[in-house]
C-alpha cells in the first residue's frame, strides 16, 4: 500500500465519526436546563439526572421534575397554571415560563430546531 | 498486496506524465490552459477554507421585563459588542414597560387618570409614538382592537398577572360597562394633547405596547450596529438580518398540547406575531376564558384560538393578530385584508387551520398527521 | 471526441481514442450489469465500473479517466434508457463529483509525488465523492426530506467499504494491465 493510499483512507474514515455524530445525533434533547428566575440565573440542572427541584419565585415555590432528558412544572402557585399545563420540553433552545412567578427554564445544548419560538 | 510494493509505487503511474502529454498531442480533447486549472484548484481550496473559517456565534440572553419573558438572540463575531447591545436593550425595554403601564404609576396611567376629565390633556411624551399610533391601527381593524376597554379588561382581571379569576364576571357587570361604549374612537388627538369624549374610556395597549417595544428594540440594536438579530417578547417577534449563512428559523407554539405546530424561516426584517387563547386564561366549567377580549360583546373572543402574522410592521402584526383572533373564522379575511396583510394564519377551535396562500407558501407543519389546511380564496 | 476540422487533421482515431473507447465500453458493459442487478436501497451500488475509471486513471492519466467516467455514464444510460430521468442525473452527479475528486487527487498527487495515492486511495476518495455528490444532488433537486439525512452517515460508510473493495480490484488490474504494456512494448 501506498501512502496516499493510506492518507486517502485516513482521510475517508476521518469524515464517517463526524457525520454519524452530527447527522445521527439521537433525541436531539438538550444537555442542561437553565434556570432563571426574574431573568438571573438560579441553577444550571442536568437533565440526566432524574429528580424534582424546588425553585422560589415571585409568589412561591414552583416544583420542577426532570425525567429522562425532559423537565417540567410540576406545580407551581400561579393561578392560571398554564406552565404546569404546557407540560415537557427537552430540544436544545426550548424555552417554559411561568410567568406570574417570573420563572423560566430554557434548555442548552443539544440539537436546537429552532432560533426562536413565537408562543 | 504488500509484498510487491514497487510494482504499485513505480510501475503502476510512472508514466501517466508522458501517458497524458502523448493523448494532448494525438487525441482532439478539448483542452483547459495549465494556469486556468491552477486557478480553478485554487478557488476549490479557497472555498474550502473559507467554509471552515465563516463561524459566527450565537448570543442569546433571556430577560424578564414587559411581563414576560424577553429573549434576544444575536448573530455575530463580537462577544462585547453583542453583550452591550443586549444589555442596552434590556434597559431601554423596562422604561418602555414602565412608561405605557395601564395599571401601574407611570405617564400612562397618568394620563388614564386625567381622560376621564373630558378636558384636553397634554400627552406625556413617552406616550406619543404610541397612542396615535394605536388609534390609527385600532381603526384599521374596525375597532375589533381596541386599547380603549381598559374597564372591560380590568373586569375580567387580565390587568393584572397576579391575579386570576376563577369565573367570569356577571352578565350584569359585563352590561353595564358594555352599555358605556368606552372605544378609542372617543379619543380626539390633536398634535401634543387629546381628549376623550367618553369618561369611561381607559387605554390598555396591553400586546400592542409590547410590540411597539419590539419595534424600538430592533431599532436601537441596529442603532448600536447589530445586524442580524432576533427579539421575541412572548408572542411578538422580530428579526433582522440572517443567522449566518441561514435565515433564522421560528417555531410557532401549538395552541394545544405541547410543542411546536409549525415553523418557518424568517430573514431581512420581518415580524411574526401570534395571539392565542393560551397566554393568559383561565376555565370555568369546562369553558375556557382567555385575555383576547371583544369589545362587541364584552368576552373572550369565540372560535379563533390563535392567529399567527408575518409582516413587516411589528406594531401593525401585534394588533392585527389580536384582530384576526376578534374576529373569529367569518371575519379574519376582512380584518386583514383592511389592514394589507397577506401572509395570516388561524388555527379554529376544531384545531382547522386557515391561512392565505402566501402563508402556506412559507409554513412548515411540524405536527404528525399534518392538520386540517383551508386555503383562503379571498387573495 | 470532436474534431477540430480548421486544423486539417483526419478524422482518423488514434490508438487513444481506442483505448478511451474500449475501455469506456467495458465500463458501460459493467454498468449495465449492476443496473440489472436488484439493491437493497435505491442508488446503491457496489460502483464496480468505478474500478475501471481508477485503473485508467492510475494507467493513462486523469483525462482519459474522465473520458471513461462520463462516457460510461452517457452511453449507459442511453442503452438503459434511463438518460434524461432522475436516475441518470444521479449517476452524473456522481459521475462529476468522483470525477473532481480524482482530478484533485491526482494534481496534487503530482505536486506531491512521495504522498500520490495508488489505486485504493483513488478508488476510496473517488467512491466517498460520487455517493455525496449523488446524495447532494438528491436531497438538494429530488428529496429535500430531512429524514433522508439520517441515511447518510450509512451511505458514505458503505461508499467506503465499496471503495475499498473495488479499489483491491482495480489495484490487481494495474499490475496486469501494466505487465501486458510491457510485453507489448518488447514485441
Amino acid at each position: 500500500m501506498r501512502r496516499g493510499d493510506v492518507l486517502a483512507l485516513l482521510l475517508a474514515v476521518s469524515i464517517l465519526p463526524p457525520l454519524y455524530a452530527v447527522l445521527w445525533h439521537d433525541g436531539r434533547g438538550g444537555d442542561y436546563a437553565r434556570i432563571l428566575v426574574g431573568g438571573q440565573q438560579r441553577e444550571l440542572v442536568s437533565l440526566h439526572e432524574d429528580r424534582t427541584l424546588e425553585v422560589s419565585g415571585e409568589l412561591g415555590v414552583s416544583t420542577l421534575e426532570v425525567k429522562e432528558g425532559q423537565i417540567r412544572f410540576l406545580a407551581s402557585p400561579c393561578p392560571g397554571q398554564q406552565c404546569v399545563h404546557n407540560g415537557w420540553i427537552h430540544f436544545g433552545g426550548d424555552v417554559l415560563t411561568c410567568l406570574p412567578n417570573k420563572i423560566s427554564i430554557a434548555i442548552l445544548g443539544g440539537e436546537q430546531r429552532f432560533d426562536s419560538v413565537n408562543f | 498486496m504488500n509484498q510487491k510494493p514497487n510494482v504499485w509505487t513505480q510501475v503502476g503511474c510512472g508514466d501517466e506524465g508522458t501517458a497524458s502529454f502523448a493523448m494532448d498531442a494525438v487525441c482532439d480533447v478539448p483542452r483547459i490552459p495549465h494556469y486556468l486549472m491552477r486557478a480553478l484548484l485554487l478557488v476549490i481550496l479557497l472555498a474550502m477554507l473559507a467554509g471552515c473559517g465563516e463561524r459566527g456565534h450565537v448570543y442569546r440572553q433571556q430577560a424578564y421585563t414587559f411581563g414576560t419573558i424577553v429573549d434576544i438572540t444575536i448573530w455575530g463575531h463580537d462577544e462585547a459588542k453583542a453583550q452591550q447591545a443586549m444589555a442596552a436593550v434590556f434597559a431601554d425595554l423596562d422604561r418602555m414597560h414602565r412608561d405605557w403601564h395601564a395599571w401601574e404609576p407611570g405617564p400612562l396611567y397618568d394620563l388614564n387618570q386625567a381622560l376621564p376629565s373630558g378636558e384636553w390633556v397634554k400627552i406625556p411624551e413617552p406616550v406619543k409614538p404610541l397612542l396615535r399610533r394605536a388609534r390609527a391601527l385600532s381603526e384599521k381593524t374596525g375597532w375589533l382592537f381596541d386599547p380603549g376597554i381598559g374597564q372591560l379588561i380590568r373586569l375580567w382581571g387580565f390587568n393584572d398577572q397576579f391575579y386570576n379569576r376563577t369565573e367570569p364576571p356577571l352578565q350584569a357587570e359585563i352590561d353595564a360597562i358594555l352599555a358605556k361604549h368606552a372605544s378609542m374612537a372617543d379619543l380626539e388627538i390633536e398634535d401634543d394633547r387629546v381628549r376623550s369624549r367618553n369618561p369611561a374610556v381607559y387605554l390598555d395597549l396591553g400586546g400592542f405596547a409590547k410590540g411597539f417595544g419590539v419595534d424600538m428594540a430592533i431599532a436601537r440594536l441596529k442603532e448600536l450596529g447589530v445586524t442580524d438579530a432576533i427579539v421575541n417578547a412572548g408572542g411578538d417577534l422580530r428579526v433582522i438580518g440572517q443567522r449566518g449563512a441561514r435565515p433564522w428559523r421560528i417555531g410557532i407554539r401549538h395552541p394545544r398540547g405541547q410543542g411546536i405546530i409549525a415553523s418557518l424561516e424568517v430573514a431581512h426584517d420581518e415580524s411574526v406575531y401570534t395571539s392565542g387563547d393560551y397566554e393568559r386564561f383561565f376555565d370555568y366549567q369546562g369553558r375556557r376564558y382567555h385575555h383576547i377580549l371583544d369589545p362587541r360583546t364584552g368576552y373572550p373572543a369565540q372560535g379563533v384560538v390563535a392567529a399567527s402574522i408575518i409582516h413587516d410592521s411589528s406594531a401593525a402584526a401585534d394588533a392585527a393578530s389580536s384582530a384576526l383572533v376578534v374576529a373569529g373564522v367569518a371575519g379574519w379575511e376582512a380584518v386583514a385584508k383592511a389592514m394589507g396583510i397577506t401572509q395570516a394564519m388561524v388555527i379554529d377551535d376544531t384545531g382547522k387551520i386557515h391561512m392565505t396562500p402566501a402563508m402556506a407558501k412559507r409554513i412548515h407543519f411540524e405536527v404528525s398527521p399534518p392538520p386540517e389546511i383551508i386555503l383562503s380564496e379571498a387573495w | 471526441m470532436s474534431a477540430p476540422l480548421l486544423r486539417h487533421e483526419t478524422l482518423i482515431a488514434r490508438t487513444d481514442d481506442f483505448r478511451i473507447a474500449a475501455w469506456a465500453a467495458l465500463a458501460i458493459t459493467i454498468h449495465i450489469l449492476e443496473s440489472a442487478v436488484p439493491m437493497l436501497l435505491p442508488g446503491l451500488k457496489p460502483g464496480l465500473a468505478n474500478v475501471i475509471v481508477v485503473a485508467v486513471l492510475v494507467c493513462y492519466g486523469w483525462r482519459s479517466a474522465a473520458w471513461v467516467a462520463l462516457l460510461r455514464v452517457l452511453v449507459g444510460s442511453l442503452l438503459i434508457g434511463t438518460f434524461l430521468t432522475p436516475t441518470f442525473l444521479l449517476s452524473l452527479s456522481g459521475a462529476l463529483a468522483s470525477v473532481a475528486a480524482l482530478y484533485l487527487a491526482w494534481r496534487l498527487g503530482g505536486w506531491f509525488p512521495r504522498w500520490a495515492p495508488g489505486a485504493l486511495g483513488y478508488s476510496v476518495l473517488a467512491s466517498m465523492a460520487h455517493m455525496a455528490g449523488q446524495f447532494f444532488v438528491a436531497y438538494a433537486l429530488l428529496i429535500p426530506h430531512p429524514a433522508l439525512l439520517k441515511l447518510l452517515p450509512l451511505l458514505m460508510t458503505l461508499a467506503l467499504a465499496f471503495g475499498i473493495m473495488s479499489g483491491l480490484i482495480a489495484a490487481a488490474m494495474v499490475r496486469s494491465i501494466h505487465g501486458r504494456e510491457r510485453t507489448d512494448q518488447i514485441t
